[in-house]
């Protein structure tokens, strides 16, 4: 007997062992290609937008209505998405049910086999195309962006890296012709001079859907390098804080625009009380009052504005409305900005100062850029820092993770509102 | 009236020591800030370049003659009517507020109309200032269709038709082509019947439209009349209003065995048969009170000439709530202020043709609804629009009854002038 022997084991073992990877494999396939992949949460939710839809047209073949169009043409894309899953999913369960059928003859199993592979792949991309139409795109997600680049912790060498990282985007922006403006830059100096560490910047990207495109750059970004301003060779960590914020400012609408009722500047007529004050007694002929002050208050918030320099009735009136007009866009303006501050509250929490909690790396010693959210890692330091496609490859990356983020939430508030 | 406390009046003193004297017309202390106010820019508008010292006696004199009851208006000439300022001098009625509003209303309802005229014709009667017109041609200038206007206004008092003329002199627009709307003046006494005699002065409203080659047919008839009662002169109105007002143009004449009401109502069946002989198809008139007004429209429908009768009050444009005084519409906010009639396509230009209109309930109107034309030799027709149309048509050539007139119309003159 040599040590060397194995030990005896039954045929029966022997036969299982060389079957399982096979089998384990197939499961495996149908795991994550399985219908039930897909959350039945998100599936009802389809189901009931598909249901909208269908009574919007309805809506629409009666008459024509500027809202109901709209969500029309927002939910067609889901409702096509979901007809595709539904197809899909048919084939699959046809075949799987021809293939565990015991009459039908072993020819036939083997071509269904074939096509089961090729339609669970469709149901996958059904799958996959019908949750990213049921994800909601951002509110903000059309309008331009603001980038603004802040050095971190790392004293001259984040700022350094400041400078570096507004170059880069710069750099992303001319490529992809996307319009861009510095619309401030001011290094430590405190001069706009360029060459001297940045203290702050901000880059304006004009084009619409800007912010879809950078939301995913906000964060902390740090930096693994030599400095040049190390005379000792060490390696120095610093970060870069960027922010990037929706530019509202541009759209919101004037004063000329009273009739739009998007403006500031829009009043509901039948929300408005107006009241004439005259003399008391029969009017008329009777008396030849000069009484022509007018109030008006907007009855729901209860704003009251009186107006009585003219002696013109009409005038007075006109510029009470004028005034009413403007305290209302007043008041709608600060509680726009009020919500634009809690936005940018979120922003800036999520991207925390320290360089804990860093959004990505970028590793000069190994020539390596990795974003920590998608935990993407490229090795092409120098095309991703001159805003090359390799930084369009990280941040398409982030831009999936934030959607299955954004999918999550979705679910989650789905089995919220269900409970 | 109440006292004024002195603590008001030390208060006033306190912030001008020239408003004193205006709260005792003014009776509140905002209201007479405002006066003072007004009377201190048109002070300083004619005192400019002059001393100070000029300047405020002026202002003091003008202060002065207001708190002897003399209306602002009189002191600074003018008065606002809707967006108008109109140009305003004593023996001429200060136009109101309240007239601005149903006038407005009016022509707010008839601006988005569908089915205008090509021509739309209105005539005012007892203009005064002639601010009803211009006010009306004011509201139609930024119109969403162009309509081409005709407007007239008739009064009485030559001293009104002067002031109606230079208000419009001073209202046109010069650079504007106004070959689309036409504004006139006319003498004529309304009250005067076509058999009357007539003097070139007061000739009855019939000859003057003759005489001065203005069409028969109307499409829009607003009046002003004086409307108040010989005792209602004396207890509703304000110290101010007859202290410095024309009578003529408050009070109706007094006629034989007619009571203070009947006196009060003298022009109204007048109005309404010119209404009904120029074929309007829109009628306003402007009334004292909710009582005045039930007799008006009581009259109209006795009158039987018109399908729909409505009130309107101070502000017609303001929406209360569904309103019914003796089966008549009652419309906005305030006191009782206008009757507004309409019948033929008045309807539809009022926008009033889906409502349930009173007259249609109450009797069975075929007969009535007919044109009543003064001149025979037009055929009434039974649609009352084709009869419109003919009517239309009519004006291009002159009328043979219409031509009697004005030979008529011409002799008197010939005569008046061999007399001179």
């Amino acid at each position: 007997m040599t040590s060397t022997t194995t030990p005896w084991i039954c045929r029966g073992c022997l036969v299982r062992l060389a079957r399982r990877p096979a089998r384990h494999h197939v499961r495996f396939l149908t795991q994550t290609a399985a219908p039930e992949s897909m959350p039945p949460a998100l599936v009802a939710r389809a189901r009931a937008i598909a249901a909208d839809h269908k009574q919007l047209t309805d809506k629409l073949s009666q008459g024509f209505d500027a809202r109901a169009a709209k969500r029309v043409g927002e939910f067609s894309s889901i409702l096509h998405a979901l007809q595709k899953w539904d197809q899909a999913n048919e084939s699959v369960a046809e075949l799987t049910s021809l293939i565990h059928d015991p009459t039908t003859d072993a020819e036939l199993r083997e071509l269904a086999a074939d096509d089961l592979e090729a339609s669970r792949t469709a149901l996958a991309d059904a799958s996959q195309s019908l949750t990213t139409s049921l994800v909601p795109v951002h509110p903000f997600a059309h309008l331009p962006c603001l980038i603004e680049i802040r050095p971190g912790a790392g004293g001259s060498e984040a700022a350094i890296f400041a400078g570096d990282l507004l170059r880069m985007y710069q750099a992303f922006c001319n490529r992809n012709h996307v319009r861009n403006t510095l619309l401030k830059y001011e290094n430590t100096n405190g001069t706009q001079e360029g060459g001297v560490p940045l203290s702050e910047a901000i880059l304006e990207v004009a084009s619409d859907g800007a912010y879809g495109i950078f939301r995913c750059e906000a964060g902390v970004h740090r930096v693994q390098r030599v400095p040049v301003t190390e005379t000792k060779g060490r390696t120095h960590t610093s970060a870069a804080s960027v922010l990037v914020l929706p530019s509202v400012e541009e759209r919101s609408l004037g004063e000329e625009d009273v009739e739009d009722p998007e403006s500031d500047y829009y009043i509901d007529p039948k929300e408005v009380k107006t009241e004439i004050m005259r003399a008391r007694g029969a009017g008329g002929q009777h008396v030849n009052t000069t009484e022509s002050a007018v109030r008006l208050t907007h009855l729901p918030t209860s704003i009251s504005v009186s107006m009585q320099d003219s002696r013109s009735q009409p005038k007075n009136k006109e510029k009470a409305w004028r005034l009413l007009r403007s305290r209302l866009a007043q008041l709608r303006r600060e509680k726009r900005e009020e919500d634009m501050t809690a936005m940018r509250r979120s922003v800036v929490g999520v991207a925390k100062m320290g360089r804990g909690d860093k959004v990505r790396t970028y590793n000069w010693g190994q020539q390596r850029v990795t974003d920590h959210r998608s935990g993407t890692t490229v090795h092409d330091l120098d095309d991703v820092m001159a805003g090359g496609q390799t930084l369009d490859k990280v941040m398409e990356s982030v831009r999936g993770w934030l959607m299955e983020k954004d999918v999550e939430a979705l679910l989650a508030e789905e089995s919220l509102t269900k409970k | 009236m109440p006292r004024l406390p002195t603590s008001l009046l030390r208060k006033a003193r306190a912030i001008d020591p020239l408003l004193p004297r205006l709260l005792g017309v003014c009776r509140e202390l905002r209201a007479a800030q405002n006066e003072l106010r007004w009377l201190r820019e048109y002070a300083d508008k004619i005192a400019r370049g002059r001393s100070g010292k000029a300047h405020r006696t002026l202002l003091r004199g003008m202060v002065e003659n207001r708190a002897s009851g003399k209306p602002l208006q009189y002191i600074v000439g003018t008065e606002y009517f809707g967006d108008l300022e109109i140009k305003c001098r004593p023996g001429v009625l200060i136009p109101r507020q309240e007239t601005a509003a149903s006038v407005t209303h009016l022509t707010h309802l008839l601006r988005s109309a569908q089915g205008l005229p090509d021509e739309l014709r209105v005539l005012d009667l007892c203009t005064g200032t002639g601010c009803i017109p211009l006010l009306f041609k004011h509201e139609f200038s930024d119109a969403p269709h162009p309509v081409r206007l005709r407007l007239l206004g008739i009064d009485l008092s030559q001293e009104a038709l002067d002031l109606a003329k230079q208000n419009l002199e001073r209202l046109q627009e010069p650079d504007v082509d106004d070959e689309s709307s036409v504004i006139n003046f006319l003498q004529a006494d309304v009250l005067k019947e076509s058999w009357d005699e007539q003097t070139v002065e007061r000739p009855c409203i019939q000859a003057a439209l003759n005489f001065s080659r203005q069409p028969q047919f109307w499409d829009v008839l607003i009046s002003n009349p004086p409307y108040i009662s010989p005792s209602g002169y004396w207890t509703t109105t304000t110290r101010s209003v007859r202290g410095f007002e024309p009578k003529l143009a408050l009070v109706p004449p007094a006629s034989e065995g007619a009571t203070d009401t009947d006196q009060g109502d003298t022009f109204y069946p007048r109005l309404l048969t010119i209404a009904s002989e120029c074929e309007a198809k829109i009628i306003l008139l402007e009334v004292a009170d909710m009582k005045q007004a039930l007799r008006v429209a009581n009259l109209a429908r006795r009158l039987n000439t018109c399908t729909g009768i409505e009130i309107w009050r101070d502000q017609p444009d303001q929406k209360s709530g569904t309103e019914h005084q003796d089966g008549f519409p009652v419309i906005g906010t305030g006191n009782a202020r206008s009757v507004l009639c309409w019948r033929g396509p008045g309807a539809a230009w009022l926008g009033k043709e889906d409502e349930l209109n009173v007259m249609g309930a109450a009797t069975d109107m075929p007969l009535s609804l007919q044109p009543q034309f003064t001149y025979p030799f037009v055929e009434s027709s039974e649609d009352s629009r084709s009869s419109y149309l003919e009517d239309r048509t009519m004006h291009n050539h002159r009328p043979r009854g219409a031509y009697k007139l004005f030979e008529a119309g011409r002799q008197l003159v010939s005569q008046d002038s061999k007399k001179k």
